[in-house]
């Protein structure tokens, strides 16, 4: 009777503790519940989508969410949820999804990395759904399309974009004896404009010209000399060691070191973002900056009289080659419901929801007819034009740098070569040839 | 009779052969498996199977979403000939552990024993003292950078004061790790609880016989309490030395989102991995490599364990 008792009570504890283990574990996952669980097949009922995304600011969240208010109200099969994720979870929880076979059905994503992903089968190809849309891809940017594309088929379609351009202090110019009609056309001039700008106060600069690495790294002044990125993709092989490359990285650190890096850090330690940036508060005269940046002048500086141009060139008809990066709508692999995803993000980066998305954010959208009709929008100021469309116009100029997929992590080998060469423990001809060796056995290992 | 006994309770007793029954220390073994049941299920679906799966994993191309083919060694060899960032992660992490275990054990000690004076206002000094190792994640460390700042940073105004330009912390290279030290300093606290603790607990006849043998306070620190409070110290090197190998959270968050500092000097061996796993999808190496901190990480413990004897003093023991 006793050991009867004794294991009963065992076993109630055994079942008690399965039980609660059980509890723990299930569905502790959102998007599965939301999901209906019909397959193919009834008409009838309405789809649920799964929409992640990483806009959750004040500002960003009620527009996408008008966006997909729109969509849902503008047709009864389709019904979307936008889910809000941060930036970088997002992206490690879709992995963990699309690998348990439980992945989300709209996604924003990176555009450089497309490739990456539709290698990895982590993201359906739009092969089926494009070809009996064949004008579709006319409608974004050329560079844009290029990215998504992997041996020829599309697997994503491009949501927004960026590029950099030159703003210059028209007031602070004329202060300096400057046109402030006409910017710095070369980097020799940008250099000597700035000198004349510079304005010390015993052994302290109050206002500086121009630092190159304000708002810029300097792999984009190796772009704008070069034209190109770090790898051909045509040859398919690193081409980091460009001879204009170095030239480029030696530009940067002869300015910088004409300063010093003490003045610099203490000059900049005087500023920070938004209302403290530099250009903003009027102590810098000349900024290479992202063209949207241009609503923290919007925001903060209402009465600066400035000026907007591309990049100066490497030497006189080098070229505008500037560096773009932008996301773009995909389908993760394993999406229950790929037709009605594939009507939503065309949806997305059509030109009716790309218009609002880029009147409202002040973002260079993919979709080519909006970015168009956003520029002459009544919604925008004479400045706020002016600035757009001359984003829009740098775009011919613009491209982008989809990771290889002979070295995906290419990047990690050439960024510490390039802070030696800034720092100077490294020649930069010597950072760039062993940044190139570097990826060349990147690529080597990986085959 | 026993035999019948056996019968009657035949549906709740295992399968055996009936003329042997189970003792009643293997009934009492039995009864405690089943209690620790739950978590021992727990350990084996979350814990144990998904190890066993990483260490298949290591020997293929696994990359969490197109593919896993056997391929052997190559992931290992690849790792120690090919991968450059492997050797300067394990560098770093070698530094930073060779460097932040001692001084925070040897600081917490030291905090310990100035905050056992019975000096007043020793219980508001053990709660400042404390406070920071309660204080935890991203927002310490975003606090850090604030503060780790070259030019508007508090540390470095402060050191301006006593006329020193204190170093580009974050942004230069050879101060980056020290940086990281000196924020793992100020957690303290945690260990120093425990020494708290333990130094409450040595006899205070000792102290009395050394003061009549003429100990100064330095040899009675020296000679007893040090020796009293090994056995403390000896856990918490050991833990620290496992945790200080897994740094990871600082160098992510503190070099935006991961990139490993100015001149990779914060890429540690976990950031590197990370990186490997999720940036690159190279799942199957990162595995391979999580095996490997494994192994290092069991090695130096076991001579942690083994030199253990000759300077843990346990009280009871026979001395050698």
């Amino acid at each position: 009777m006793n050991s009867f008792k004794k294991s009963f009570s065992l076993l109630l504890v055994l079942m008690l503790g399965l039980a609660t283990f059980l509890t723990a574990c299930s569905g502790t996952d959102k998007a599965s519940t939301e999901k209906s669980t019909k397959s193919g097949g009834s008409k009838d009922q309405v789809v649920e989508l799964d929409f992640w995304s990483f806009w959750g600011s004040e500002i960003r969240k009620p527009i996408i969410e008008k966006i997909v208010d729109d969509f849902n109200k503008s047709q009864n099969k389709i019904h979307v949820k936008y889910t809000y994720l941060p930036f970088g979870d997002i992206w490690t929880k879709e992995l963990a999804s699309v690998a348990a076979g439980n992945a989300p059905d709209v996604i924003i994503n990176d555009i450089n990395t497309v490739r990456q992903r539709a290698q990895k089968n982590q993201v359906e190809s739009l092969e089926e759904f494009i070809k009996k849309d064949p004008g579709l891809k006319d409608q974004y940017f050329p560079e844009l399309w290029k990215a998504v594309e992997k041996d020829g088929v599309p697997y994503a379609l491009p949501f927004n974009t960026d590029t950099r351009l030159l703003f210059w202090n028209k007031d602070i110019f004329k202060q300096a004896g400057l046109d402030p009609e006409q910017p710095p056309k070369t980097w020799d001039e940008l250099k000597e404009f700035a000198k004349k700008i510079d304005q010390k106060n015993g052994s302290r600069y109050v206002r500086m010209g121009f630092l190159p690495r304000q708002s810029i790294n300097s792999d984009i002044w190796m772009l704008n000399a070069t034209g190109h990125g770090y790898w051909d993709y045509k040859e398919n092989k690193a081409v980091v060691n460009d001879p204009k490359a170095v030239e480029a990285l030696q530009w940067v650190r002869d300015y910088e070191q004409q300063y010093g890096d003490k003045v610099i850090n203490s000059f900049k330690a005087q500023f920070g973002d938004s209302q403290a940036d530099p250009f903003v508060s009027g102590k810098l005269g000349m900024i290479v900056q992202t063209a949207t940046d241009y609503t923290k002048i919007r925001d903060y500086a209402k009465d600066m009289n400035f000026g907007v141009a591309p990049m100066p060139e490497f030497t006189p008809g080098n070229g505008h080659t500037m560096w773009g990066g932008g996301f773009v709508a995909e389908i993760p692999k394993g999406a229950k419901h790929a037709e009605a995803s594939y009507e939503f993000i065309k949806y997305l980066t059509g030109a009716k929801a790309q218009e609002y998305w880029a009147v409202k954010n002040f973002d260079n959208v993919a979709n080519i007819e909006a970015a168009k009709n956003a520029g002459q929008s009544s919604d925008m100021s004479e400045n706020d034009k002016r600035v757009y469309n001359a984003a829009v116009e740098n775009l011919k100029d613009t491209i982008l740098t989809p990771i290889p997929l002979e070295a995906p992590d290419y990047i990690n080998l050439i960024n510490p070569e390039l802070d030696k060469a800034l720092l100077g423990s490294k020649k930069p001809q010597k950072a760039l040839d062993d940044a190139q060796k570097a990826v060349e056995d990147l690529v080597k290992s990986s085959k | 009779m026993q035999t019948e006994i056996h019968k009657e309770a035949g549906a709740r007793s295992k399968v055996r052969k009936s003329s042997k029954r189970m003792t009643l220390e293997q009934k009492d073994g039995l009864n405690g498996y089943i209690f620790i049941a739950p978590w021992l299920i727990g350990f084996l679906i979350l814990t144990a199977g998904p190890m066993l799966f990483s260490l298949y994993s290591s020997f293929t191309n696994y990359d969490v979403t197109s593919r896993m083919d056997f391929i052997g060694l190559k992931n290992y060899v690849r790792m120690f000939t090919q991968d450059d960032l492997f050797w300067v992660s394990l560098g770093n992490t070698l530094y930073y552990v060779a460097i932040s275990v001692p001084l925070t054990t040897i600081g917490a000690v030291l905090l310990a024993v100035l905050l056992n004076q019975g000096v007043p206002g020793m219980r508001l000094f053990r709660t400042i003292y404390y406070l920071p190792a309660v204080l935890s994640g991203v927002g310490v460390y975003l606090l850090w950078m604030q503060l780790l700042n070259p030019d508007s940073g508090l540390v470095n105004t402060v050191l301006s004061w006593f006329g020193i330009t204190g170093p580009a912390w974050l942004f230069d290279p050879n101060w980056t790790k020290p940086a990281l030290i000196f924020m793992k300093l100020w957690s303290v606290g945690g260990g120093m609880l425990l020494y708290l603790a333990s130094l409450q607990g040595v006899s205070k006849s000792l102290y009395e016989a050394a003061e009549m043998d003429g100990a100064n306070t330095f040899q009675r620190f020296r000679h007893i309490t040090l020796p009293m409070i090994t056995p403390v110290i000896f856990f918490d090197l050991v833990t620290s030395f496992i945790g200080g190998f897994q740094v990871f959270q600082e160098a992510y968050v503190m070099t935006q989102s991961g990139t490993g500092g100015p001149a990779n000097s914060l890429v540690f061996f976990n950031l590197h991995m990370f990186n490997k796993a999720f940036k690159s999808f190279d799942m199957g190496y990162a595995m391979a490599m999580s095996w490997i901190l494994f192994i290092i990480v069991l090695i130096l413990t076991v001579i942690n364990l083994k030199l253990a004897p000759r300077w843990v003093h346990y009280e009871g023991d026979v001395p050698k």
